[in-house]
């Protein structure tokens, strides 16, 4: 994540009320924050986040609302004097005085709800708001003459009506801060500018807009997600030597001991299988994870430089995608290196192998073409995301920067390289798939060249799109992937049943369900009563079978899914409990957010042995043992 | 990578001398190092053995094989050898020729050890999740949903420098690291994603080093003995430049001073109630990095803690100060079984199914009542009629069994395993509370001079456009004037066709 705000960046903007504005902060424009006023964008582009900002005055001579920066003692004044008093109150001995009510808050009365983010007071359950209304003298018309003219980021009209509440005297301590809050949150002119990075767009789904689009899935719950799949970043590409995913017509397959030979058989690449019903918001929270969610600095710089050259005008992308990089010595500027890297070693390797072709024929293509037969994802760090639509629904992404429908993504973006799709029905029967079964026609290179360039450039386009999902399915089919992470409508059985073969030995696996019941029926497959059957009396047609077979096993009545494939499935929630700091008034917020529980599966793949497995415990022991470990 | 650490890297199979974690079930794993030393080790012929409950485990059974696998327990001689350690003592040599022998014998077929049928374990590669539930208590371990959260929290991604001061267990460390891991440092330039982890406690410290060592992490993780209360965050003079930290120690705010951007001025350290810091000759050098937002969090049991730590906070100028419990709870998924004549087992319930069964039950009772009542008063009864009635009532009891066992438990269409009511329960002891989770950010500086250039770079006034909250009218105003445009593109008509009358058209 960058530390400012970019142009053309989404960014959050959050407004006294506690409400949120999400926009793409386009140069240029006018942002407008309704009731509170607006500004010239320009004067939050390539400004740090998270700073609070307050619109000046209009000066004589301009005609736009300059920005001033709240210092976060001027935020704090409040509560800080608040506390000091308290504080002196309570160390001082209760001395029985005219005014002693109003100095101690009233018990029983005041319920205050806090502001989740500053720590403020933001509203309360009490009368004082009636009353105000009822004492407050300024008439509805002199506020509103007071809003238009006023000034001073809205404090002149916040004093004025504390001045002009008749009973501001009768009020306690409390109800006084709690009054002036209320005020504020109504009339400050202020805003806070954070960035929209994945846990603001969770909360932001969540509390906003339309929380079932995200399956209800709260921050906790994404977090639980990651950790109990190990999501992290996979390694850089193992096979930069030698791409072991070369695609070839002739159908050879290439095996996956094939870099064993090589000195990365220590390593095993982190891949990662996300099933994803959230609209895009899992699989994005996982490349957060995983360090490809973010396109690299390097990248921006040259955007950055490429919108100052040629104001507006566009610029050939391949002449732009090595230059940054070489500039930032950072990490993902190094990472990005290497992939480049890559690409250029798999576009030498494919052009020998693809196109047997006499070199100068080859050379005369130009480049642009050639890096049309390099298939342009990495090897590691992977996430392959399978969905049940022909097309997937990757749509938050596009919140940075990356639209999956893009026929061509920017290649600098990470989740260029790094994000593959495919759809069930490709993963289980690519044969019936028009794309991935129908090869484009084996067509000489002079052939093509004597094409009009339409029909070229179609050619070309076609052939690319079957190659990318050639290598997709086969690559996916191939399995060995590091984990599995669902959050989907669907049946977490016929999920299970197709995904944890392609999954390596102790692979863990995290599913997310709003409701409990599909995880019930899902680990109730895995039973201990279940698995002794299992163990004890395996299913007649599956005696003579090797363990590959066991595994494909589609299940039957008794035993939905193959239960010894799976280790330690169990099933947890989390949920986090806001609460309010203030001096003297801590407590847990009076309500939150209800709707779906939600609800973590974890387990782990686990290699069975070959034939039966007798567990009768250690017989010298004098206790009862569980005739079967690990299970749950 | 052969280096790379089994937590973030295991590679396809087990290997020696990396940790394995040995699932005995679901809260009884075992750290194991794989060790494939052929001699005699601690007295076994195989070589090192793991002991469990289910059997003896040699550790070349454990070896080579992919992760994830099932292994049988092996045939081990755990008996002898502590008499073979006696002997020992006077026959010396030939104890020892023994031994070669054994061990020969081992390393030549390790592979044959004979399986024994005590049972199975499963072997896991590590991973932070498992660790935890594996660790001996040091002290309070962060467990899974805890640090799950606050990773999330504080933006620890690939790739960014975090503190943690009190390594305390190193259940953090290992999930810090994983969340920062973004490849081993090549060089002392090579700058990736590190954990700076800092322990005051002097053994606590040794064996985190000590853990460091083992698990690979060393590069990606830095533990420092410190007492950060008194000596701050720098290393070796250096700052980690820091963006993501983790406080878990009894005093959070007596550490916060250190993570200032600019030296906590003398007012604000004595509002706070807090000792000047300790003066030192060189300047003030700020353990964060300066161009990043810095998120913190602190893991405090007491809400007296929470207390200060926020006040000191706000003083210090740290923003979005917010205050979190996480409650986990796990869930038991079981089948219950409820019926009359459901097998007397653990977990069933011998009551009526329902209020059918309750009746019939009762008018049987109410039968048997009466029949025996009737035998008491007339004796002279037919004792055939009465055989025949039981004998009736019998056959009815039958019935009802197999009535109602249609969908439960004996009838030979429903295995055990799916008869009765699928339910879950929340597990028998459950964490009410772990610790109280105080987050804040401290965004970066920016100063006069930033500003103004930034302003230079981007000035204003040049607006043509407005983006942001519209009010309803603007936004209606606006999608129907780009309708128009698509409208007007399609037919490319001459631009005469009047706007105001669509207008009034549309509204």
């Amino acid at each position: 994540m960058h530390s400012l705000v970019e142009p053309d960046a989404w960014v959050v903007l959050r407004l006294p009320s506690g409400n949120l504005r999400v926009l793409q902060v386009t140069p240029n424009t006018t942002t407008s924050l309704g009731k509170y006023g607006s500004f010239p964008t320009n004067l939050i582009i390539q400004r740090p986040y998270n700073l609070t900002y307050e619109l000046l005055d209009k000066r004589p001579d301009e005609k736009f609302n300059r920005l001033r920066i709240v210092p976060a003692a001027e935020l704090y004044a409040d509560v800080l004097s608040s506390d000091a008093n308290t504080q002196t109150a309570e160390d001082a001995t209760p001395a029985p005085d005219a005014e002693g009510d109003d100095g101690t808050p009233p018990t029983g009365v005041e319920y205050t709800l806090v502001d989740s983010d500053s720590g403020a007071v933001v509203a309360s359950t009490d009368s004082v708001e009636i009353d105000a209304s009822a004492r407050q003298t300024l008439t509805l018309a002199e506020i509103e003459a007071l809003k238009k003219d006023g000034t001073d980021a809205g404090r002149e009209l916040i004093t004025r009506l504390m001045l002009s509440h008749t009973a501001i005297e009768q009020k306690t301590e409390y109800s006084l801060a709690k009054y002036k809050l209320l005020k504020t949150r109504k009339y400050i002119r202020r805003f806070c500018v954070l960035p929209l990075d994945i846990p603001m767009l969770n909360y932001w789904h969540l509390e906003d807009k339309d929380a079932s689009k995200i399956m209800e899935m709260r921050e906790e719950m994404v977090a639980l997600l990651g950790c109990w799949a190990n999501v992290h970043f996979g390694g850089s590409d193992p096979c930069e030597a030698q791409p072991i995913a070369k695609i070839k017509q002739e159908g050879e397959d290439t095996n996956m001991e094939e870099p064993g030979t090589e000195a990365v058989q220590t390593s095993s690449p982190g891949r990662w299988i996300v099933v994803d019903d959230t609209g895009g918001l899992l699989v994005a929270a996982m490349a957060e994870r995983m360090g490809i969610l973010y396109p690299s600095e390097a990248d921006k710089l040259a955007r950055e430089q490429r919108g100052a050259k040629s104001s507006g005008s566009k610029l050939g992308e391949s002449s732009s995608a090595q230059q940054p990089v070489a500039k930032n010595g950072e990490g993902q500027a190094q990472h990005a290196v290497k992939q480049n890297d890559d690409v250029e070693a798999k576009r030498e390797q494919e052009e020998e192998e693809t196109l047997p072709k006499p070199p100068k024929v080859a050379h005369k293509r130009p480049s642009e073409h050639r890096r049309d037969d390099a298939v342009p994802y990495a090897h590691a760090n992977t996430i392959t995301h399978i969905h049940p639509n022909s097309q997937p629904n990757l749509s938050f992404l596009r919140y940075y920067d990356f639209e999956i429908t893009n026929l061509t993504p920017s290649p600098h973006h990470p989740l260029a390289k790094h994000l593959m799709t495919l759809s069930w029905l490709q993963l289980l029967d690519p044969d019936l798939d028009p794309t991935y079964s129908s090869p484009p026609p084996n067509v000489t290179q002079e052939e093509i060249y004597s094409w009009k360039t339409n029909r070229r450039s179609a050619f070309h386009r076609k052939r690319k799109r079957w190659m990318r999902t050639r290598h997709i399915v086969d690559t996916t089919r191939k399995g060995e992937f590091s984990g599995l992470v669902v959050a989907s409508a669907m049946d977490p059985v016929s999920i299970m049943q197709h995904t944890v073969p392609l999954l390596a030995g102790g692979a863990p696996i995290a599913i997310y369900s709003p409701t409990i019941e599909p995880l019930t029926e899902l680990a109730d497959c895995y039973s201990l009563q279940r698995r002794a059957a299992w163990a004890t009396n395996i299913p007649e047609e599956l005696v003579e079978k090797t363990p590959e077979e066991q595994e494909q096993w589609p299940g039957n009545e008794e035993f939905p899914l193959n239960p010894s494939l799976l280790l330690g499935a169990s099933i947890q929630t989390s949920r986090v409990r806001k609460w309010q700091v203030l001096p003297g008034r801590t407590h847990p917020l009076m309500s939150s957010k209800g709707g779906a529980e939600g609800y973590v599966f974890t387990a782990w793949k686990v290699k069975p042995a070959e034939g039966k497995v007798e567990a009768r415990g250690k017989l010298r022991s004098r206790k009862r043992k569980a005739g079967e470990p690990g299970v749950v | 990578m052969s280096t790379a650490s089994p937590f973030l890297d295991p590679g396809p199979l087990t290997t020696p001398g990396a940790l394995a974690l040995v699932h005995l079930s679901r809260d009884n794993v075992l750290p194991v190092y794989l060790s494939n030393d052929s001699g005699m080790v601690d007295g076994y012929a195989e070589g090192a053995v793991i002991n469990t409950r289910f059997g003896s485990f040699p550790h070349s059974t454990l070896i080579g094989q992919p992760w994830g696998s099932q292994i049988r327990a092996s045939i081990v001689d755990t008996g002898s050898r502590g008499r073979k350690r006696k002997l020992g003592n006077f026959t010396d040599v030939d104890a020892a020729g023994n031994d070669t022998e054994a061990a020969a014998s081992s390393t030549s077929n390790t592979k044959d050890v004979k399986t024994a049928a005590t049972g199975f374990i499963h072997i896991l590669p590590p991973t932070p999740e498992i660790w935890t539930s594996s660790l001996p208590h040091r002290t309070q371990v962060v467990y899974t949903p805890d640090y799950s959260y606050i990773l999330h929290r504080i933006r620890a991604r690939p790739g960014a420098q975090l503190i943690e001061a009190g390594s305390g267990s190193g259940s953090f460390t290992h999930a810090a690291t994983r969340a920062v891991y973004n490849g081993y440092p090549k060089g002392p330039e090579d700058r990736r994603g590190k954990v700076w982890s800092f322990e005051f406690n002097h053994d606590r410290f040794l064996k985190i080093r000590d853990e460091v060592q083992d698990h690979h992490l060393n590069g990606i993780v830095q533990v420092t003995n410190r007492d950060v209360y008194n000596d701050g965050f720098l290393v070796n003079d250096e700052s980690p430049e820091a963006e993501c930290i983790f406080l878990d120690v009894p005093a959070p705010w007596r550490a916060l001073p250190h993570l200032s951007r600019k030296k906590p001025t003398q007012s604000q350290l004595a509002s706070g109630g807090l000792e000047p810091l300790k003066e030192t000759s060189s300047e003030w050098k700020s353990p964060l990095r300066a161009d990043r937002t810095v998120h913190i969090c602190t893991f405090s049991p007491c809400i007296e803690q929470v207390t200060k730590t926020v006040e000191v906070m706000r003083r210090l100028g740290w923003m979005e100060i917010e205050m979190v419990e996480v409650a986990q709870r796990r869930v038991n998924v079981l089948r219950e079984k409820v019926g009359l004549n459901m097998p007397s087992e653990r977990g069933m319930n011998q009551s009526p199914r329902n209020v059918a069964e309750a009746i019939t039950r009762l008018k049987q009772i109410d039968g048997r009542f009466k029949e025996f009542y009737k035998d008491k008063q007339d004796t002279d009864v037919n004792m055939d009629d009465t055989e025949a009635e039981k004998k009736h009532e019998g056959e009815n009891k039958d019935n009802d069994i197999v009535e109602s066992n249609a969908d439960l438990g004996r009838s030979p269409t429903v295995k055990p395993w799916m008869a009765g009511r699928l339910v879950h329960r929340t597990e028998a002891e459950i964490k009410t509370h772990t610790s109280y989770l105080v987050f804040a950010l401290l965004p970066r500086e920016w100063s006069e001079e930033q500003e103004a250039a930034a302003f230079e770079n981007w000035p204003c006034g040049k607006e043509k456009k407005v983006i942001g909250s519209l009010d309803k009218e603007t936004r209606k105003q606006e999608k129907r004037e780009m309708l128009r445009g698509n409208k007007e593109k399609k037919i490319t008509a001459a631009k005469g066709s009047d706007p105001a009358v669509k207008k009034s058209k549309t509204s």
